[in-house]
């Protein structure tokens, strides 16, 4: 058995699962996408710009984001902003977060 | 220049997308190649070596498509449908094989011809009938993975059968090998009986022990007893394990075939009557020995066949009815 690689495959798996909360988490105000990459990555959390644009898009079709095209700049851009439907799946996404990884951390910790 | 390289890329990865989705994708990604330049290069103006390193950041066109389609993920048939495709597709393919296999006979006795020719003949409508089958259940499959037809009941604990006893298992490989024994004999009986024959050294021709024309004439017969052993491995397949059904399916199988063994071997006269004649010019040896099989040959043939279903009778009983 690889140790390294199955622990990278792990970790990306960790990562997969929290993406569509950090993403949808970041979007309050309308951001492009690059910025948005920029911003994570800013904030140690890497991800890729070919994973983050479709990511968005996806979420766009399920009525989480939505999107505008800001043509005004010199370089035209499609901002993305949350939903009502989006806060709602964040909120309680962020709640089930907060109470899993601290149940985690505990037996992690070994605390219970 | 530079540009054509970024289109030409864009293109490669958003043509496959759906019409109104390709040329938003296209105008995002070509904002982002841009941002991803700006900040690479600062003020100056991007070189082709910098586009190229942009560009593999982003990975290959094919790559990039694979994760803006969203059935990419998607196969032909998956589960919960993949098992049981491969189930009926087996039982499917088997069904048209037998039937093909009894049309191509049927097709022999009303026009015959020579026996290459009518192998060769069979052998086309297996080709072109198992394709068929094999797209109808394919593209019947591929419907009800895409739509999520629902093909199953809705679970319940009450319909779980017992696990089988290792014993009580029915091997599917055992299943096959009956069907195929049960389709072998149907084709050798009524489309190449001749087969059976001996080497006549003095003149070097080929004397067929079956007469053709009697075993064909009883092909009714033949066709019942190869159903009856097809329905039964059918039934045993489907079933999987020893039980009561497959036992009842068995028992009155074997009956059947027993009384159809019977009315055939001793009701019609299937040995060439050339063959009978010229038996003493043939056997020069143990000629009396030789003489008495061949004359009984019906009769012996007939015991072998009834001493094998009682046999898978009392076999499939024991196996059925062993206590656990």
């Amino acid at each position: 058995m690889n140790v390294e690689e199955t622990v990278s495959g792990l970790m990306q798996e960790l990562r997969r699962g929290t993406l569509i909360l950090l993403v949808l988490s970041q979007l309050k105000e309308p951001t492009y996408g690059y910025s948005l990459v920029k911003k994570l990555n800013a904030s140690q959390i890497p991800m890729d710009a070919n994973t983050l644009y479709p990511l968005m898009r996806r979420l766009e079709g399920q009525g989480l984001l939505k999107s505008q095209w800001d043509t005004a700049e010199s370089k035209p851009r499609k901002y993305y902003q949350i939903t009502p439907e989006g806060l709602m799946v964040l909120e309680k996404t962020k709640e089930y977060w907060k109470s899993f990884s601290a149940r985690v951390d505990a037996l992690l910790e070994g605390t219970v | 220049m530079n540009n054509d390289l970024i289109e030409r890329y864009l293109y490669a990865a958003t043509r496959r997308l759906p019409r109104k989705q390709r040329e938003d994708v296209a105008r995002e990604l070509r904002g982002l190649v841009d941002d991803m330049l700006c900040e690479r290069c600062g003020d100056r103006t991007p070189e082709e070596k910098d586009i190229r390193i942009v560009l593999t950041e982003l990975g290959s066109p094919q790559e990039l498509y694979a994760k803006y389609d969203e059935d990419a993920q998607k196969c032909l048939i998956g589960q919960p449908y993949y098992g049981t495709y491969v189930f009926v597709l087996k039982i499917v393919l088997a069904c048209a094989a037998i039937g093909l296999t009894v049309s191509a006979g049927i097709l022999q006795l009303l026009e015959p011809q020579a026996w290459y020719g009518a192998v060769a003949q069979w052998l086309a409508m297996l080709w072109q009938g198992l394709l068929s089958a094999f797209a109808f259940v394919t593209v019947l499959f591929s419907i009800f993975y895409r739509k999520g037809i629902k093909i199953s009941e809705p679970f319940n604990f009450d319909d779980l059968p017992p696990v089988p006893q290792k014993k009580q298992e029915i091997s599917k490989w055992e299943c096959i090998a009956g069907i195929a024994l049960s389709v072998l004999f149907t084709v050798v009986f009524l489309a190449v009986p001749q087969i059976f024959c001996v080497l006549i050294t003095e003149d070097g021709g080929l004397l067929p022990i079956i007469d053709i024309h009697a075993a064909r004439g009883t092909w009714y017969i033949i066709l019942l007893f190869a159903a009856c052993g097809i329905g039964r491995e059918v039934v045993k397949l489907m079933e999987g394990r020893y039980n009561q059904k497959v036992l009842a399916v068995t028992l009155a199988v074997d009956g059947i075939s027993a009384l159809l063994a019977i009315w055939w071997l001793l009701g019609f006269d299937l040995i060439n009557p050339d063959f009978l004649a010229s038996m003493p010019v043939v056997f020069t040896g143990s000629r009396e020995f030789a003489l008495w099989i061949f004359t009984n040959f019906q009769r012996l043939f007939l015991g072998v066949m009834l001493l094998a279903l009682g046999i898978n009778a009392v076999e499939t009983s024991v196996r059925t009815l062993r206590k656990p």
